[in-house]
């Protein structure tokens, strides 16, 4: 095919279609086609570079398709039907639209190939998957939300600096390997962007927030598309960049400490996103062939798992009401199918021999132990230690067996989500037994074995080890409500003293200020109209008509600025950025 | 359902079940000595037999303690901490 649509075509515009169809089924086949023709597209494209225009003197690239987009592109869209299958019973549209729009953004992210491109299609991800948390329709959620909107306009605003600067310094936009010798502040910067929708420490705090309040069918797409298209765009920009394999390593760790105290099974899965993102991040870090490829299987195999841990946890939330551990506990009785479901995912990212994380992880680790970084892997094999406990055990244990009866009763979820578990879970087990299936699709050609005796038994036996020692100590692994601290008390907190600074410092000169504004300000505007009034009236007389109304204008305007509303700033913060940029461009 | 009927199954007979998978540990431990006769790994954890045996065990229950011992000295707050 040497014709190329770009697959963020059928996501935006079919979803823009949903409202208009009030038929239920017909509405439901659209939520299915659009993700079907997203997978035919991705399965016709050939390599290349498409849909390149100039703009501003600068060249815009929508279409750069090769083997590492194509990877990411093929998850992004078999996540897109299990995800539409999952959601069906949603009736919303808006629900429908912002997740495809976000699903559209993401894969216009991962086929950009110039910064001003992936830049537009990174603020349109942030923008529609916040809706996804909106549409819980619950105070927590809707503080979330904002939250989690202003800590991404914040990194975007990062990548957007970098970009400019990169653009004074190289004099060009395109989105190339950057290698660590020559990266200067413009290069850290971009890198601080991409790393916070990667949610690279210290700057994770908005995931385990936000995720955990999203609606049920949200949260399964929000775990599989903001933080690998960072991977993807990491592993595009900066491989080798050895804070990477640092970090990457320490979000490993750093995720499953946090998965082992909490208590709400979907926090447990958002901190191990960031564990999980860890290796993705450490293998683009070390920056080896074997790495980087392994970055990309695990993207590949995690976007599947993790849905899948979502949605078997989403299912207990949308029957039960709840996916707190010290609230649940016997439902294996009332649902089997969901909690093996469950187990599945959980056996895949602990990384079972079978199953998709043992042929995806293993790379990354065994790549660190090519490169001579003893404690990265002892590390990482740490951090599988507690994937395996928290995930694994902890949540299986505590949800679906711990009690002989279950306080809550309830009954298998429906048809729709019970099927989207099942095609996911054979998936994870086809990429387990099967892994060239995932392999032939890696960017680069690296002979790579994960079934050898010696790998085979060093998993099995942090693993079989792991569920002894939990045996022994379950009683100290006990649930608890509670709620733990993390990066996000800085802001949260950090925005009370704002507001305390707020009250009792600008506040006060805001009110005095306010006084002359009413009472001069005012006054002369006011005057002013009068005079303009009688002016027009006596003087000119229908002669000069818009003056009375240009007045009230400027009154309307001034007005609108004082609202205080926060999507009054955000858009207005936007319109600045449209003409900064333009400015930039026009200098340039 | 069926499925539900092995759930039972296995939970009835939690003793064996306890009893094959110990056998199940120490044929594990037996085998990793077996394949590290003659062989030479990278680091010296690729040459100790039984390495990661102590590694899972060790690793985990020092990963409870830690957390669980940092969450109570001062991580953990009330549910409703920030209002």
């Amino acid at each position: 095919m040497d014709r190329w649509i770009h697959p963020a075509v059928f996501f935006f515009i079919g979803s823009l279609l949903l409202p208009l169809i009030k038929n239920e089924k017909a509405k439901k086949f659209i939520l299915l086609l659009i993700p079907v023709l997203g997978i035919i597209d991705v399965a016709l494209m050939q390599e290349g570079i498409y849909g390149s225009f100039s703009f501003l003197n600068i060249k815009l690239i929508f279409g750069r398709v090769d083997k590492l987009s194509l990877v990411f592109a093929w998850v992004f869209v078999i996540m897109a039907f299990l995800g539409a299958l999952y959601a069906l019973h949603v009736k919303e549209d808006g629900h429908h639209i912002a997740g495809n729009f976000y699903i559209g953004s993401s894969l216009g992210a991962i086929f950009g190939g110039d910064y001003i491109t992936v830049f537009i299609f990174w603020e349109i991800m942030a923008f529609s998957s916040v809706f996804l948390v909106w549409f819980r329709k619950e105070q927590r959620s809707i503080e979330a939300g904002y939250r989690y909107l202003l800590v991404h306009v914040f990194g975007g605003l990062l990548f957007l600096a970098g970009m400019m600067l990169y653009y004074y310094k190289t004099g060009s936009m395109a989105f190339e390997r950057i290698l660590p010798a020559n990266a200067g502040i413009a290069e850290y910067l971009i890198l601080a962007g991409f790393s916070l929708n990667a949610a690279v420490l210290p700057l994770h705090a908005w995931l385990p927030d936000a995720y955990p309040e999203a609606t049920v069918e949200g949260a399964v797409f929000m775990c599989a598309f903001t933080t690998k298209t960072a991977v993807y765009v990491l592993a595009r920009g900066f491989p080798g960049f050895e804070v990477l394999a640092i970090l990457g390593t320490a979000m490993t760790v750093y995720g499953v400490f946090y998965a082992v105290i909490e208590n709400d099974m979907r926090r447990v899965l958002a901190y191990h996103i960031i564990s999980q993102v860890g290796y993705m991040v450490a293998g683009v870090g070390i920056g080896t062939e074997l790495s980087v490829n392994g970055a990309c299987a695990h993207a590949f195999a995690h976007i599947l798992y993790k849905a899948l841990l979502f949605m078997g946890a989403g299912a207990v939330l949308y029957m039960t009401g709840t996916a707190k551990l010290t609230r649940l506990g016997g439902l294996y009785k009332y649902m089997p199918l969901t909690m093996i479901f469950y187990i599945v995912g959980a056996i895949s990212i602990s990384g079972f021999p079978l199953f998709s994380g043992f042929v995806s992880k293993s790379m990354i680790v065994a790549a660190a132990h090519e490169e001579g970084r003893l404690i990265l892997m002892l590390l990482m094999n740490l951090a599988g230690i507690g994937t395996f406990l928290s995930v694994g055990l902890k949540v299986t244990y505590f949800a679906f067996f711990s009690k002989d009866e279950a306080p809550i009763k309830t009954t298998e979820p429906p048809k729709n989500m019970l099927w989207s578990m099942g095609l996911t879970s054979a998936l994870c087990f086809i990429i387990g037994i099967y892994p060239d299936s995932l392999y032939v699709l890696l960017p680069y050609h690296v002979e790579y074995r994960p079934y050898t005796l010696s790998h085979l038994s060093e998993m099995l036996q942090i693993l079989s080890f792991t569920g002894l020692i939990f045996f022994l100590l379950v009683k100290k692994l006990s649930p608890e409500e509670k709620l733990n601290l993390d990066m996000d008390y800085f802001y949260r907190k950090g925005g009370r003293a704002f507001m305390f600074v707020d009250d009792m410092a600008i506040a006060p000169v805001d009110t005095w200020w306010g006084n002359i504004y009413n009472t001069v300000a005012l006054k002369l505007l006011f005057l002013k109209a009068k005079f303009a009034y009688a002016f027009d009236r006596i003087v000119i007389d229908g002669i000069v008509d818009g003056t009375a109304l240009s007045v009230r204008m400027a009154g309307f305007l001034v007005r609108k600025l004082q609202t205080g509303r926060v999507q009054a700033y955000i858009g207005f913060a936007v319109f600045i950025l449209v003409v900064v940029i333009w400015f930039a461009l026009r200098m340039g | 359902m069926n499925v539900l009927k092995y759930i039972e199954a296995l939970r009835n007979n939690l003793s064996a079940l306890k009893k094959v998978l110990i056998v199940y540990l120490i044929v594990l431990v037996i085998y990793d000595i077996v394949i590290h006769i003659g062989a030479h790994g990278h680091f010296f954890v690729d040459n100790i037999p039984g390495f990661w045996t102590l590694f899972g065990g060790i690793g985990c229950f020092i990963l409870i303690k830690v957390a669980k011992g940092i969450a109570h000295a001062f991580l953990s707050k009330d549910e409703d901490f920030y209002g």
